[in-house]
């Protein structure tokens, strides 16, 4: 009773002292991760890509994600001509396999796709792959807190490692405290660490499955002055998802 | 001393007219000569400042390289009509000569052999004659003269089937070896489903940019192509052509479009690289005409067929023809408008036909002024006519009032001189040099342009000052000479008649504005708020169209290009001192969004490490396509395996389409639906399928056609892909004249790249955007975008500079004239405010900034100060409790000067280019504006002033 007792003060004398430590670059991007990465999700989205003649064209898709992002599946339900297409990515997005339903056929797209558009749009697959790609690709240093789209915000700024092959030179984060979630994230150039390619702005950040989910995604691409919205109609965690799911035989279904 | 001068000058034109008319005259013929020679120029270039590194590398660029500029044929129609078009006008316009000096150099030439064959009988000055022989020689270089050096408007076909492989990337060369290793119809077919199922690895890349999306827009062009070839010879069309067009179907395979044609095919461009440069205006006018002679003697035999001109060259003869006109035009409007109103205010013709002489002989005075200073007119110095005759006719007024007053007086016509040169002199004086010296003060600017306007302006203002102390003096004294003399003559006095000319109602009007002071100060703030905040909303204008003229052919035809090729003419240019450098900054722009096309030399000769690195591979594609046989004829077995490639080349491209859909690439998407059909609409044509159905008739005529097509296709295939397959290095050395020309200088150590911006730089969103993308990757580039962009930053901080420094240099003269800061704080009141009344008044028009209209805020603190120094100077003369007689009288002064000013600016308003619009109808507004600023709320200010001193006076008794 004694030990409880004191084991309960310790606690009690630890948690204040846990709170108001300061946390480090390192933590807050492996909690950031940790959002990211749920075992497994169920989406309906809706994207708006700007076509290279100006015109806007939005896309309804599922999609289905398995093993912390390692596995995913887009299918695309609207507009009628690319109904039931569908792309699969596999090894966060390294391979990409794509379905026609008007040849009934599957084709594999190469692995170096991973940093191009991804469906006319301004995320590439690269920023879709999620992953540990924060972490295992970038080394991040805090900088000072700011408000940032009316957010208390940690900022971050992730300096790619030598090794890695990301097509980012380094980022640059604001998360929000409550939750960890990213509200801003800028992209910086491969080639040109000062220019900026590419600035992502999240938005409408609601609870769902007790997980914190920004609803709402744009992504504004300062090179070609193009942006894609991209709008969560529907989200589920940690569903039961088998892998035949993520095969080529899966994708003509 | 001042009054010393202006008698001595009063006194030589009252005894000495004629003098005085000779001394105007030898002044005048002496000025006319040196404004003969004052040229015109509307480049963008010639506004900023000149030792500004974009404007010094642009002038590198243009001497160096001829190609930098060009005149461009934009040919609209059907495909093989515009291309039939291009191939007949092409030579004409290559051997397009210039005879404009023909005539002249010839009688010119003439003189000179008549001098050297005087010279010759004399026996002597063989100095003098090789002289004149160096002179026929330079005269008869003009004659006859070769305008352009060639027409671009193909492909370098024949350097492309030498190098072609060699220019492939590595990457690409991986995939073309797997296509170029049959040269039979069927294998090739094979080869290119194989690749194109296998390119799906790959082609998420090549779609992944403009010039790669191109290229994949090009290779469906030549599959398209293809199948209708084969169409056509299935079908037994045209079957003593099938050689022909077998060849064509091969070349397109192998090359792309060898035409410069738009996406839609509908429109093509030749691009005429001239013999001279940008600067060399009278070539530029003479080879426009005479390439718009070309076409419009041409046209007529190609119905269906249009053409017109367009890029730098035309444009800038369509600019100077639009700004010639309309300022001759504006002028005239403004001379005749001002003409009238003078008539109506004095009642009497000669008054203005004396001002409007004086005008006309201060405006050559001027004009000679500027040609020595300044040597051209520029975009902005080209107004100069009806800024300098709106301010200059005000000096007139004052003169002719005063002398008229004078003699109406009964004074002698040497005593009315002498007190008009003192009375209205020292104003004439003060007024003109205070609106003189604040366009003095644009001097101080870095912009060429606004400098030189500063220098144009308030030089010419003084011309015109002198003119009207000068000669229009000695036209009154005249005058009044003849006139006596007819009475003489007549024996008849005439009766003087006294006119009241002042304006009484304005008069009552400030004076009763004056007496209700706190009414009208608290109106004054209140419409000064409510203007203020107007004015603070007012937007910048980001289309730039909108100051270029209307309907100008080379403008509307940039749009063309702008629609149909996706891509702009008004290209940035960087120069580079070597291949490699040319090679690092085409690269890098490739990849900007904002450009559409990157051309420079390094798309002929790639690095010794790429070609090293292509050797190998195209080396395979050599020995594999030597290896090759040459099928004679196509057999059943062929035909049933063609049937079944063709069926799967459907599915690659349809496939193709549905990636182009979702990726937003609407050109490739669009291309396969005219191979393919339209998904969502059925009925649709679908051209493979059609070839198929052909196919599946089982018809002997199809197995012919086609037969006879692999026999011309196969051999001319083989030959051809043997033939690029030269691994020899290329060098520079290597490249045609063509080419080299095109993209380095004469001595070889230059190098051009040609940035082309994907949309217009017109749009002042776009400009910005393009122009630093382009000067991120290069500090040297230069060219129309980034040079505009140059020029608006330069003239926003030079305009506001310029309004502070003329608002100092004019409280200064103030100070120094009235000798008392609070009364130069006073004259200078409305003044402020009034700027703030035209811009709030520009705004609830509708008005928008625009780089012509900001140029009207530094001038209208000039001009528009003269109304408040006026009203000033009368009221510290009459003293107080006057005002309704200073504005009744010196009010009607202003208001005449303010309206025959504003005449003048608002003429610009019908101008044809809208820019001299703008800046017109700016001033006109900004003119109005200080006039009802110094109407409504100086009495209120007279009216407090007074009120307190009496006062203090009262208080004091």
């Amino acid at each position: 009773m004694k030990k409880l007792l004191a084991s309960g003060l310790m606690v009690l004398l630890l948690v204040p002292a846990a709170f108001s430590q300061e946390l480090t670059a390192d933590e807050i991007i492996q909690k950031v991760n940790d959002q990211f990465n749920t075992e497994t999700s169920y989406g309906k989205s809706k994207m708006t890509i700007v076509t290279t003649s100006g015109q806007k064209r939005t896309f309804v898709q599922e999609s289905w994600s398995k093993d912390r992002g390692e596995k995913n599946l887009v299918r695309y339900l609207e507009p009628r001509r690319v109904k039931d297409q569908a792309v699969l990515m596999l090894n966060h997005a390294d391979d990409i396999w794509m379905f026609f339903p008007r040849t009934q056929r599957v084709r594999k797209l190469a692995s170096h796709a991973k940093k191009q558009k991804m469906q006319g749009s301004d995320f590439s697959y690269e920023d879709m792959g999620s992953g540990d790609a924060f972490i295992d690709d970038f080394t991040s240093k805090r900088l000072e807190d700011e408000q940032k789209e009316g957010q208390d915000c940690y900022k971050l700024e992730l300096i790619r490692k030598q090794e890695s092959s990301s097509s980012y030179s380094r980022l640059i984060m604001w998360i929000i405290k409550e939750n960890f979630l990213p509200v801003v994230i800028e992209y910086y150039d491969d080639n040109d660490p000062a220019y900026l390619l590419k600035t992502m702005v999240a938005s409408d950040f609601r609870v769902i499955d007790g997980i914190p989910t920004s609803m709402k995604v744009v992504m504004f691409n300062q090179n070609d002055n193009t942006q894609t919205e991209m709008e969560l109609l529907e989200v589920k965690y940690n569903i039961t998802l088998t892998d035949d799911l993520f095969t080529e035989r899966s994708l003509k279904k | 001393m001042r009054e010393k001068i202006l008698l001595k000058i009063a006194r030589w034109h009252a005894t000495h007219p004629w003098r005085m008319l000779l001394i105007a005259i030898f002044l005048t013929i002496m000025f006319a000569g040196f404004a003969s020679q004052l040229k015109v120029s509307t480049h963008t270039s010639d506004l900023l400042p000149s030792g500004d590194a974009k404007v010094e590398q642009f002038n590198k660029i243009i001497d160096e390289f001829s190609t930098a500029t060009s005149l461009v044929v934009v040919v609209q129609g059907d495909e093989p009509r515009i291309k039939e078009f291009a191939d007949h006008l092409a030579p004409l316009i290559v051997n397009a000569r210039d005879t404009s000096k023909n005539e002249i150099n010839q009688k010119k030439i003439d003189k000179i052999n008549s001098k050297i064959s005087l010279l010759a009988e004399k026996g002597r000055n063989e100095k003098r004659i090789n002289k004149l022989k160096e002179e026929i020689q330079s005269l008869q270089s003009q004659m006859n003269r070769k305008m352009f050096q060639r027409v671009d408007y193909k492909i370098p076909a024949e350097f492309l089937k030498e190098h072609m492989l060699m220019l492939v990337k590595e990457d690409d060369l991986k995939n073309l070896k797997d296509v170029y290793m049959d040269p039979n119809l069927i294998g090739l077919l094979t080869n290119l489903n194989n690749s194109m199922e296998k390119e799906y690895v790959g082609q998420e890349e090549s779609l992944s940019t403009r010039e790669e999306e191109d290229g994949a827009f090009s290779f469906l062009d030549g599959v398209e192509n293809l199948i209708l070839t084969l169409k056509r010879a299935a079908k037994g069309e045209t079957f003593s052509e099938t050689g022909t067009q077998a060849r064509e179907a091969a070349e397109k395979i192998l090359f792309g479009e060898s035409y410069f044609l738009s996406y839609d095919k509908s429109a093509l461009i030749l691009n005429a690289v001239p013999n001279f440069t940008i600067m060399d205006r009278e070539l530029i006018m003479a080879s426009t005409r005479s390439a718009q002679a070309i076409l419009d003697e041409q046209l007529p035999q190609f119905p269906g067929v249009e053409a017109g001109l367009s890029g730098s060259i035309a444009k800038e003869h369509d600019e100077q023809v639009y700004s010639q006109q309309s300022l001759g035009y504006t002028t005239l409007i403004a001379f005749i408008a001002i003409f009238i109103l003078l008539i109506m205010s004095f009642r009497m013709w000669v008054a203005p036909l004396f001002a409007i002489l004086n005008l006309l002989v201060g405006f050559i005075w001027a004009m000679g002024a500027a040609s020595i200073l300044v040597g051209q007119l520029n975009l902005f110095t080209q107004t100069m006519s009806v800024l300098i005759l709106g301010l200059g006719i005000d000096f007139s007024i004052h003169l002719f009032s005063g002398f008229t007053e004078r003699r109406a007086a009964g004074e002698s016509v040497v005593k009315a001189m002498e007190n008009t040169f003192l009375k209205s002199g020292k104003g004439i004086l003060t007024g003109g040099i205070t609106t003189a010296f604040a366009f003095f003060a644009l001097i101080v600017s870095r912009a060429r342009g606004m400098k030189e306007m500063g220098i144009v302006m308030g030089v010419g203002l003084f011309a015109i000052m002198l003119a009207t102390m000068l000669v229009l003096p000695l036209m009154f004294v005249l005058r009044e000479r003849l006139k006596e003399k007819r009475i003489v003559r007549k024996k008849k006095v005439k009766p003087i008649i006294h006119r009241d000319i002042s304006f009484r109602f304005l008069g009552r009007t400030c004076d009763w504005l004056s007496r209700k002071y706190a009414f009208t100060i608290v109106t004054s703030v209140l419409l000064s708020g409510f203007l203020i905040w107007s004015a603070v909303r007012i937007g910048w204008d980001h289309d730039y169209t909108n100051m270029e003229p209307r309907g100008l052919t080379s403008m509307h035809l940039m749009d063309v290009i702008q629609e149909k090729f996706e891509l702009s003419m008004d290209y940035a240019l960087v120069m580079a001192n070597s291949v490699e450098e040319s090679h690092d900054v085409a690269k890098d722009c490739r990849d900007l969004g904002s450009v559409a096309r990157t051309e420079d030399i390094s798309l002929f000769v790639p690095s010794p490490e790429q070609q090293q690195k292509r050797i190998p591979h195209i080396a395979e594609v050599g020995q594999l396509m030597n290896a090759a046989e040459v099928k004679e004829n196509l057999t059943e077995a062929d035909l049933a395996t063609l049937r079944m490639e063709i069926d799967r080349l459907e599915m690659n491209i349809i496939e193709m389409q549905d990636m182009a859909f979702i990726g937003g690439k609407d050109k490739v998407d669009g291309k396969c639906m005219q191979i393919v059909g339209d998904p969502d609409n059925p009925d649709s044509p679908n051209i493979i399928q059609e070839f198929l159905q052909i196919l599946e008739t089982d018809n002997p005529e199809a197995s012919a056609g086609l037969s006879a097509f692999q026999q011309a296709f196969a051999p001319y295939f083989k030959e051809s892909v043997t033939r690029m397959s030269s691994t020899d290095s290329l060098q520079m050395d290597d490249l045609p004249l063509s080419i080299l020309d095109q993209y380095s200088n004469k001595t070889r150590d230059r190098f051009l790249i040609t940035v082309y911006p994907a949309g217009s730089i017109y749009d002042g969103n776009f400009l910005n955007r393009f122009a630093d993308d382009v000067e991120r990757i290069s500090d040297k580039v230069t060219g129309s975008g980034p040079l505009f962009k140059a020029l608006l930053r330069i003239f926003g901080q030079d305009g506001r500079n310029a309004v502070i420094l003329t608002l100092f240099v004019v409280f200064l003269l103030l100070w120094i004239d009235f000798q008392n800061p609070k009364h130069a704080l006073m004259a200078l009141t409305p003044l402020a405010l009034g700027v703030f009344w035209m811009v709030g008044i520009m705004h609830l028009g509708g008005m928008k900034l625009s780089m012509m209209s900001v140029m009207g805020l530094p001038l209208i603190i000039g001009i528009g100060i003269d109304d408040g120094v006026h009203i000033m100077h009368r009221w510290k003369h009459e003293g107080h409790g006057k005002i309704r007689i200073v504005f009744s009288s010196t009010g009607k002064a202003i208001f005449l000067t303010s309206l025959t000013t504003m005449f003048a600016f608002g003429s610009l308003m019908f101008s044809a280019f809208p820019a001299f619009g703008q800046f017109g109808g700016a001033l006109f507004i900004g003119v109005a504006a200080c006039f009802l600023t110094t109407a409504i709320i100086l009495p209120g200010i007279l009216g407090i002033i007074e009120r307190s001193s009496k006062k203090a006076q009262t208080q004091k008794s």
